[in-house]
């Protein structure tokens, strides 16, 4: 499925119980945000933020690596930060009702499919529109068409993307989490498009 | 602590009895007898009004909050860093709760209306659902990970402060993400994230729901496990700042779960759909057969024939039922039965099953299970010491008038 390549194989040590960040509130210059993952099952949706999640290496920064649940924080050229916790969903059709659940309050929404299999693609406009009549009102939504790898069997093209991406106002990115080509543009893209709070006196606050 | 506290084992937490005799030993103080006159008041202000979970949740939140700038303003607390703020915090959510629990857990009708039907609906799930119904790859099929996840979440019931419940579903998923990261590096399976952990939990929440789970919370008559009541208890009296990040993220798969579990029929699962009716329906025989036994009223035997045709061979089988054997084909020859009573043979060969598969859990449960009973004295020598708290806090306050 294009992503057990993209999983280093390295000891369990650090993976084995994820942590609970008591999340202390967000700032200006620290933004916490909530990213649900949406798109057909087996469309590489955890690759992606396993890629994202691990490929950053920063000793300070503490990584939640959960099957399901992960969180990342990344610094902006600005000396912003954010700390991205990923919402994963299960993209199976019977549990399609229970999306509501999980993006209900999301800042971001990233919907993935694979540009292998035009059915994806059709699941990934489906959630398009879902999210633009019952999610969050000023969500930020990034259509993601991932195993950009596998050229030969392309069925869905770049232009129908990022078409399709234009045409509701969505960012539009092609990734591989198999190459990690992409995957920390995707995740800096979006940290760029948040609606930031005024930044106010709250320079001397430090990293959560 | 682990296993020894009165509280779900958890890694990144102090013991949360430390926490909370730390914050008892500081209301006995007489310095606190302003913060005490709050707490007490507001506990007693809920007798004054009728329960209503969406308010009640509201105003608990709203004490908490004017009860965290009091507690950092306080001369108790001076120079007291976050982490001590967030510690008396804990213990005052953890007192004020458990004084209130009985009002306001599972306080409305409705709420014990769905606890009763999503009971009713995973015990007739339990008989027959299998791993392969909601597509859960091979490799994820590990009965000991499963069956301690089940474990995690059957201590739900044992505790009544939020943040202790939480954790039951936090330590429940956390065995699921280890058995799915440990697939995914000794068995080369990709990991799948949520399309494999969601199915896993769905089918455990089932699981953990069978009767050994009342078995092993001592109360085998009735109280059914009450999955929607501790999920909106949770959601409602959990101090919301706690309830993000992947705190919220697990709670919203339990959620999830349920809700499933709830409006679950043939087209949810990879199930044809005949199947699944008769699969249903055998349970429903079965279940029932269950019930006269609990509570045999003529009444109930009489209503439940009417409401329903079980099958044309079925009624005098009934007979035999009454009668006195609960068994009725023990006095048969092959010869004797017909291709009609294939359908009740079976609700009861499944009945006799899930009976001795219930009777061998608990059976080897019963080490386990006082383990628990004791987890469960401590909870309850904690309420009785909060109590005694409060007497303290009562003389302390006549002292102080």
């Amino acid at each position: 499925m294009g992503c057990s390549s993209s999983l280093p194989d390295r000891g369990s040590g650090r993976l084995v119980g994820p942590n609970v960040e008591n999340g202390g509130a967000a700032d200006a210059k620290n933004l916490r945000v909530k990213l649900v993952l949406l798109g057909d099952s087996g469309v590489g949706k955890s690759c992606i933020v396993l890629r994202f999640v691990r490929g950053q290496f920063d000793p300070t920064s503490k990584v939640t690596v959960g099957a399901s649940f992960l969180s990342q924080t990344i610094a902006l050229q600005d000396s912003t930060t954010v700390k991205f916790e990923i919402w994963d969903t299960a993209g199976q059709e019977r549990y399609a009702a229970l999306a509501p659940l999980y993006y209900r309050g999301a800042a971001v929404a990233v919907i993935v499919y694979d540009i292998t299999s035009p059915e994806s693609f059709n699941k990934a406009q489906y959630w398009v529109k879902e999210l633009q009549k019952h999610g969050t009102p000023d969500i930020v939504l990034a259509l993601v068409g991932n195993k950009a790898d596998l050229h030969e069997k392309r069925e869905v093209s770049v232009q129908d993307g990022m078409g399709y991406a234009e045409k509701n106002g969505m960012f539009f990115i092609e990734t591989s989490a198999k190459t990690a080509d992409n995957i920390n543009l995707l995740f800096e893209e979006i940290a760029k498009r948040l609606p930031r709070p005024a930044l106010s006196s709250s320079s001397s606050i430090q990293n959560p | 602590m682990e296993g020894s506290s009165s509280s779900p084992s958890s890694s990144y937490s102090s013991p949360s009895s430390a926490i909370f005799y730390d914050f008892l030993d500081r209301m006995r103080n007489p310095a606190s007898l302003d913060l005490v006159r709050s707490i007490k008041s507001f506990i007693v202000s809920f007798s004054f009004y009728p329960a209503n979970p969406e308010n009640d949740g509201k105003r608990v939140q709203e004490f908490f909050a004017t009860m965290e700038d009091s507690i950092r303003d306080h001369p108790l607390w001076a120079g007291a860093t976050d982490q001590e703020v967030e510690s008396a915090m804990e213990g005052l959510e953890k007192y004020v709760m458990t004084k209130l629990f009985s009002r306001t857990f599972s306080s409305s009708p409705e709420d014990a209306k769905i606890d009763l039907e999503v009971s009713q609906k995973i015990q007739l799930l339990q008989t027959f659902l299998k791993p392969e119904h909601l597509d859960i790859p091979l490799v994820l099929r590990n009965e000991a990970s499963w069956l301690l996840a089940e474990k995690e979440l059957q201590k739900i019931n044992a505790f009544k402060a939020p943040r202790e419940k939480l954790l039951c579903i936090m330590n429940c998923c956390k065995v699921i993400n280890n058995l799915l990261l440990n697939a995914s590096m000794s068995e080369k399976h990709v990991l799948a994230g949520a399309d494999d952990f969601l199915p896993v939990l769905i089918y455990v929440t089932i699981k953990a729901s069978s009767p050994c789970f009342k078995l092993s919370n001592y109360d085998v008559d009735a109280n059914p496990p009450q999955l929607h009541s501790n999920l909106k208890f949770i959601q409602l009296y959990r101090r919301q700042a706690k309830l993000v990040s992947e705190a919220a993220y697990y709670l919203t798969n339990l959620v999830s779960a349920k809700t499933f579990i709830s409006e679950l029929n043939a087209k949810s699962l990879s199930i044809d759909e005949i199947e699944f009716e008769e699969n249903m329906q055998a349970a429903r025989l079965t279940n029932k057969e269950t019930q006269k036994e609990a509570t045999p009223t003529l009444e109930e035997m009489t209503t439940s024939q009417d409401h329903e045709d079980p099958g044309p061979s079925l009624r005098s089988h009934d007979k035999e039922t009454r009668g006195g054997s609960n068994y009725p084909y023990m006095d048969k020859e092959a010869g004797d039965l017909t291709v009609g009573d294939v359908e009740r043979l079976l609700s009861v060969y499944k009945e006799v099953v899930t009976k001795y598969t219930s009777l061998c859990t608990a059976f080897r449960q019963l080490s386990l299970s006082r383990i628990e009973n004791h987890v469960t004295n401590i909870e309850d020598r904690n309420v009785s010491s909060t109590q005694s708290a409060e007497t303290g806090m009562n003389s302390g306050q006549r002292d102080g008038e």
